[in-house]
């Protein structure tokens, strides 16, 4: 080759922007044929004793279809139900938005969890497998990922479920989904906001690890900005966040997103020497529960 | 809980995408002469077991303005790659020097980035390097070490939070192997001083739970 560096730079502009990060920010890489749930034995953050089993009769795993306003088809997404899917008409449903790994069997316990607020089975506990992740179709895209937690509202609202007595409650990326329906509300209003481990945006994300004030547009295309959207909201809102979270920083992610929020009740809980998913464990579950209980039901 | 090794992978390119080139023309071109050159490299990451290092890229031209002077640009191809537009242009300028025995300079540089597909995020930030260097045995061939700086000129970052940090200190050192035509650069950076690198799903290799190592070659061609 007679021009090594000139092809070499034209192929670089040719493939230019090919390489984004968007799709790390998506962790699917642990692919299951099946969902386990208690059976499941790959990597947990914790696993409850038996105490905190739930009847069969009581877990349902079901097919819903997601589409976008921009989507010219839908796509099957796989959901979960925890609790009697005929009291959705009466019940207080938690919709759990999880975080950015894997699959609902990696979440179980923490869904499971949240389904003994106030007592077992006392609310309903809704959570999803956002496209690409788990036994869902699709591929994971931030717009894809707030259609399909608007799906379940959908689910739901058929199902009887009112404004009133929707909690949103969203985990790391869930946040993401958590405060956008919150601020933009899709088939149902929640009517209270609970974010654990929120980051603030995809901006405090990348200028964190840089140290720079660098725009998050290097790197991804994905534009979560809870920051932002937070400020749209209303609704009474609960953050809990570890003090050692090493992934998001509740300094510079958390505290950002609880100080920009606007709306009527805000209530936080920090964790002593919780890292990033540690927050239930370190708090302890029955704690844990408590908090989020309380909150619920704070007029 | 094991943290999202994806992510942190992220992290880390984020980091050096600041930081991902060794540091330039430590000495001083002769007057009128010209270099091309090609650099490699950038943290040390664990692979199957193995530190190697990222591979970055950078492609670069030097002309000697004079014996004291060397302005520079340089393009950041692995940046291409992301979609973005990254170059540096600065000057080394010749502080002191014992001739073929040892000697000090500084680059100020300017470091320009955009994201050319949204033609959006235009940055730019002014750098530095302040090397020394030391001639064993007066050969051609030197060894050097220093520190590098970008400078954050922001007062305020991401949703008008304060920018409390303005400089972002990285130390390096290094062998240049000085031949007639060619020169061949390997050195060994510190990057990130004071940042966390999650010790225990440490994809790349740091000291104390902060920063991480990495290792660059740059290969100089004179004409």
């Amino acid at each position: 080759m007679k021009k090594p560096i000139p092809v070499l730079l034209f192929s670089l502009l040719l493939t230019s922007s090919c390489l984004k990060l968007d799709s790390n920010m998506y962790n699917t890489s642990d692919k299951i044929k099946e969902y386990k749930l208690d059976n499941y034995t790959g990597t947990q953050d914790f696993i409850l004793d038996g105490n905190y089993a739930i009847p069969s009769s009581l877990v349902s795993i079901f097919d819903l279809s997601s589409q976008a306003s921009d989507e010219k088809n839908s796509t099957t997404i796989k959901a979960l139900y925890i609790g009697d899917i005929s009291k959705i008409g009466s019940d207080t449903i938690i919709l759990y938005c999880h975080g950015n790994k894997w699959h609902m069997d990696f979440y179980w316990q923490r869904a499971k969890l949240l389904a003994h607020t106030r007592g077992k089975n006392h609310y309903g506990v809704m959570m999803m497998d956002y496209r690409g992740y788990g036994l869902s179709e699709g591929k994971p895209t931030e717009y894809g990922m707030y259609a399909d937690v608007d799906a379940c509202m959908k689910w739901l609202k058929e199902k009887g479920l009112t404004n009133n007595r929707l909690v949103i409650y969203g985990f790391s990326l869930g946040t993401a989904s958590a405060t956008e329906l919150t601020a933009n509300p899709g088939a149902l209003i929640p009517s209270k906001l609970i974010l654990e481990a929120p980051f603030a945006s995809t901006s405090v994300l990348v200028q964190d690890a840089s140290q720079l004030n660098m725009p998050s547009d290097y790197f991804t295309d994905v534009k979560v900005d809870n920051a932002e959207e937070i400020k749209k909201v209303s609704q009474p809102f609960l953050w809990l966040h570890g003090t050692a979270d090493l992934f998001l920083n509740y300094k510079t992610h958390g505290e950002v997103v609880y100080n920009q929020y606007k709306g009527s009740y805000q209530e936080k809980f920090m964790v002593d020497g919780a890292d990033h998913g540690e927050v239930p464990q370190k708090m302890g579950f029955e704690k844990y529960l408590e908090v989020v209980g309380s909150f619920i039901i704070k007029k | 809980m094991k943290k999202p090794l994806t992510l942190l992978f992220i992290v880390v390119l984020i980091l050096t995408f600041a930081f991902c080139a060794p540091s330039r023309y430590v000495k001083t071109l002769e007057k009128k002469q010209s270099v091309l050159a090609f650099s490699f490299g950038g943290p040390l990451i664990k692979f199957g077991g193995a530190p190697i290092p990222i591979p970055f890229t950078t492609l670069g031209y030097a002309y000697g303005c004079s014996d004291r002077i060397t302005a520079y640009g340089n393009l950041h191809t692995t940046s291409l790659l992301f979609g973005n537009f990254q170059t540096d242009l600065g000057a080394t300028v010749k502080l002191y020097e014992k001739e073929n025995q040892f000697g000090f300079s500084a680059s100020p540089a300017l470091q320009i980035a955009c994201n050319v597909r949204n033609q959006t995020g235009f940055r730019t930030w002014p750098s530095i390097d302040l090397n020394s260097y030391y001639h064993p045995n007066k050969k051609p061939s030197y060894i050097y070490a220093g520190i590098n700086s970008w400078i954050e000129l922001s007062s305020t970052k991401a949703h008008d939070e304060p920018q409390t940090k303005h400089a972002i200190p990285n130390l390096h050192i290094g062998y240049s192997v000085v031949k007639t035509k060619w020169q061949h650069q390997f050195e060994l950076k510190y990057l990130g001083m004071g940042i966390a690198n999650t010790p225990g799903v440490v994809d790349y290799i740091g000291a104390s739970g902060k920063g991480t190592f990495g290792l660059y070659y740059s290969l100089i061609r004179k004409f």
